[in-house]
């Protein structure tokens, strides 16, 4: 096992740093001007604008940028954000709590809904709730998130005014105890959280379906049942077991969810995660911000493979043979 | 069957339980105003950090020794208003002498010294650290303490705007705490995460990416804010702004035209109102006069001035002003924004005259020879690109409707809508036909001299207009001893006539309030910056008087 994770890890390091390098070409190839947010609409002279790149080091030939850009990543220093003038580490660790909030519940949604709902179908293919969930399925995977986000803030948070159309918290509530503003925060989650899951539970859903439909074919299961063990034994300590590996694998593709969001969702429910400030920092050009949000994707999407792979090796005896 | 209804069913109570817990205090909203802004206050300390969000917080927290008056003019030195300095004397044609306010004092109880203002001119006059405020104090020579409460700031030559200048661009920090700080390293320093100012408001906390909370500071000695507690929300979009409004979470919200339709919105909401204020903003068609290709050569169609006031003269700007502002838009004459003091005489643009504009192509040779409804001459069809941002639907609506009226002069323009950072990048490398420019002027009309003189080519001015003309009424007027006003109508009669741009927009910006505040100003150059003169009628009083009505 040790040999296993040592291979991997050093596959995953090999390409995060490959990534790293690409990431810093495309974006220096991207048209487009840095300064953009900082000069546009306001009057400044050629020496202005050639101040402002001096100060934040694109007047550079890009070789020596990259140099230094990893020269300071190596420190953990990503630099200062264009736009916002604060180093872009702070930026993200700041940002990252409302990420990982609002993707973990994304993700927690997906799993437990997506998974059981399917584990439902499974068990009752062909009938009504099968065929229903199956129309519910379709409808909301070809439902763009963004017009259900719009409608979820227009309907239940402005017309209803049942809970909050955008934002994280509710400022009034500052100096109010924890459990209210835990509550708070809740509230406001309940949308964008719906609104990031629909889509992902319904191709869960699926998923979840078709894999229990072909264990629940396999001679075990079927012994399972011949030694009269209950359906719900059958069914979750045998057959589920099984079948939930695609649903790792497609947990391993979900988790860079954790950060990004969806980038539409975090804007139009204003929610203060990376996605918005990834959006932000690549719709300024933003260098050094776009290359922290864009290194930390390609993080997560490398340790959630990794986590994918480690998972099928703990569970699957298959992959373990040499 | 049984288990699952009964996950529905906690799911169900969860959630109304949720959502039933929404209540705040009344005697907490009452006392607190919150307003939305587009741009994170990420870093509100001037010199440091830019945009607007910045600026909206800064200024809360940091005075200047004077402000200007209402009417926003540089030159008018009767009607500024005394902030970090209670009076001040001009010495002679060269020197102004300021006397600080002897109660003003840091929010960590220091006073306000001269040394510390001082400190501030030297940082924004230093080029490595804010070239552009240098750029503006260019004119300053010399500041220094006189003692520990006058400040004199000398000019190198004598011009109506020098206390402008002393006054507008510089907010004083405090030297105190931040002389020992290097420049580079103040962004991460403890006193960005926790500013030290001395504004009627002191700063609390900022979350991240939420809002930014700042407290009345009592006994203020400007007067003790009625607003108490101000939170400056922020999000970057606008629907998402506007929620926040409609949906409860907020008090304030400018500029919310256009979309016309959120007037509409807004109406069905009797707890808030509108309040108009011109605003420093201008828009316009830029035409390239300059080649794409070779900066040296005339652009092969917008280099003839007759081509561009026919474009002009093709253009019914009142009707696309209506169409995307309604009725809190007019047309300009010149770059000159509603709040802009040079703006104060009544003009009217032209009229829109598509035959005559016909004429004035067919005069340059310009006429349909193969009737496919598009001009041409030589060879040469008239046709030409308009570049946008693809983020301003207000725009893209103005390159349609503009693209239509156009077709029936017989130019071809194709829209492209750009990237925002791609269509300032082309703008920069002169690499576009024409496109539909926003400014956000200075206070001082000498702004113009950026984007509108000989002067400003390779700068802000990307469309490579240059009449030497206007660029000798400019000095004139910089250096005018006696009022300016009938060189800048000058100034701008001749920009006006050169063509170089369709001057199309003037807003007046449309503010959504919260009824609870009255005594409102709102200032073009800094929105929310006067909040701490606004009164506070609490709910209950409100409730009392409509009873009587």
């Amino acid at each position: 096992m040790t040999g296993w994770l040592l291979r991997r890890g050093l596959q995953a390091v090999a390409t995060f740093a490959a990534v790293t390098i690409l990431l810093f070409v495309v974006m220096r190839l991207t048209p487009g001007d840095p300064l953009a947010e900082l000069t546009a609409e306001k009057p400044v002279t050629a020496a202005q604008t050639a101040a402002l790149r001096q100060r934040y080091g694109i007047d550079q030939p890009i070789g020596r940028q990259l140099t230094a850009f990893l020269a300071g990543a190596w420190r953990g220093d990503l630099g200062p954000s264009i736009k916002y003038g604060r180093p872009v580490v702070h930026l993200i660790a700041e940002r990252l709590p409302a990420s990982f909030l609002l993707g973990g519940a994304a993700l927690l949604l997906n799993f437990t809904l997506g998974t059981w709902l399917g584990v439902v179908q499974a068990v009752r293919r062909g009938s009504w709730i099968d065929r229903t969930l199956t129309v519910l399925a379709l409808a909301a995977y070809a439902m763009p998130s963004f017009w259900l986000g719009i409608m979820l803030a227009n309907q239940v948070g402005i017309e209803w005014r049942l809970l909050p159309p955008a934002a994280m918290r509710d400022p009034y509530l500052a100096g109010a105890g924890p459990l209210v503003q835990a509550l708070d925060v809740l509230r406001h989650l309940v949308l964008p959280a719906v609104t990031l899951s629909v889509v992902s539970i319904a191709v869960t859903m699926r998923y979840q379906r078709t894999a229990l439909l072909e264990v629940f074919r396999l001679d075990y299961v079927r012994t399972a049942r011949a030694k009269g063990l209950s359906e719900r034994r059958v069914i979750w300590r045998h057959a589920w077991r099984t079948a939930v590996f695609p649903i790792l694998t497609l947990l391993g593709l979900w988790i860079p969810i954790l950060v990004t969001g969806s980038v539409f969702v975090e804007a139009v429910f204003s929610w203060p995660g990376l996605g918005a400030l990834a959006t932000e920092a690549i719709g300024g050009r933003d260098y050094p911000l776009i290359l922290g949000t864009t290194m930390l994707v390609s993080a997560l999407v490398i340790l959630g493979n990794l986590a994918a792979d480690l998972g099928y090796y703990l569970l699957d005896p298959r992959v373990r043979r040499p | 069957m049984v288990r699952a209804s009964g996950m529905a069913g906690w799911l169900c109570v969860a959630l109304a339980g949720v959502v039933g817990c929404g209540d705040r205090p009344a005697e907490l909203a009452d006392a607190t105003a919150v307003v939305v802004l587009g741009q994170e206050p990420a870093l509100p300390i001037p010199t440091v950090g830019t945009g607007t969000g910045n600026q909206e917080v800064s200024d809360l927290l940091f005075l200047r020794l004077a402000d200007m008056g209402p009417a926003l003019n540089p030159s008018d030195t009767a009607a500024f208003q005394p902030r970090l300095a209670r009076t001040w004397v001009r010495r002679d044609s060269l020197t102004l002498a300021f006397v600080l306010e002897p109660r003003a004092r840091w929010h960590d109880g220091q006073p306000v010294i001269a040394q510390d203002v001082v400190w501030s001119m030297e940082r924004a006059r230093d080029p490595r650290i804010a070239p552009i405020l240098a750029a503006l104090l260019r004119q300053v020579t010399a500041v220094a303490a006189e003692g520990d409460t006058a400040v004199a700031v000398r000019f190198a030559r004598p011009y109506l705007e020098q206390l402008y200048d002393a006054t507008q661009h510089v907010q004083v920090l405090p030297g105190h705490l931040l002389s020992g700080i290097a420049p580079e390293s103040l962004a991460t320093a403890p006193f960005a995460s926790a500013p030290i100012g001395s504004g009627p408001y002191r700063w609390v906390q900022r979350v991240s990416g939420q809002y930014v909370e700042l407290a009345a500071v009592p006994e203020h000695f400007l007067g003790s804010p009625q607003v108490r507690r101000l939170l400056i929300r922020s999000a970057s979009d606008p629907e998402a702004r506007f929620n926040l409004l409609l949906g409860g979470q907020a008090d304030g919200l400018d500029n919310i035209v256009p979309p016309l339709a959120n007037l509409d919105r807004l109406g069905a909401n009797p707890a808030l109102r509108t309040i108009l204020t011109p605003s420093l903003t201008v828009g316009y068609v830029l035409f390239n006069q300059r080649s794409r290709g070779d900066r040296s050569r005339p652009h092969p169609i917008l280099g003839d001035v007759e081509v561009r006031r026919a474009l002009i003269e093709a253009l019914d700007r009142e009707a696309i002003n209506q169409a995307v502002f309604g009725s809190y838009s007019r047309v300009p004459v010149g770059p000159v924004s509603q709040a802009l003091w040079i703006g104060g005489v009544e003009r009217r643009a032209a009229p829109v005259d598509t035959a005559a504009a016909r004429r004035r192509l067919a005069a340059r040779g310009w006429s349909d020879r193969d009737g496919d409804g598009v001009l041409d001459r030589a060879g040469r069809s008239l046709t030409l690109t308009i570049s946008i941002p693809s983020t301003s639907a207000a725009r893209r609506q103005i390159a349609v409707i503009a693209q239509e009226q156009w077709r029936r002069l017989g130019l071809r323009v194709e829209v492209s809508a750009l990237d925002f950072p791609v269509f300032i990048a082309r703008r920069s490398a002169g690499d576009f036909d024409m496109d539909i420019s926003s400014a956000t002027q200075d206070p001082s009309p000498l702004g113009l001299v950026q984007s509108w003189s000989c002067a400003g080519v390779g700068g802000s001015n990307v469309g490579g207009y240059c009449n030497p003309r206007v660029d000798s009424l400019i000095a004139r007027a910089r250096f005018a001893r006696t009022d300016p006003r009938p060189i800048w109508d000058d100034v701008v009669a001749t920009i006006e006539g050169d063509a170089p741009a369709a001057f199309l927009y003037a807003p007046a910006y449309v503010t959504a309030l919260h009824r609870r505040f009255e005594d409102v100003e709102l200032r073009p150059n800094s929105w929310w910056s006067a909040i701490w003169r606004w009164r506070v009628v609490p709910e209950v009083s409100r409730t009392a008087e409509a009873a009587e009505r």
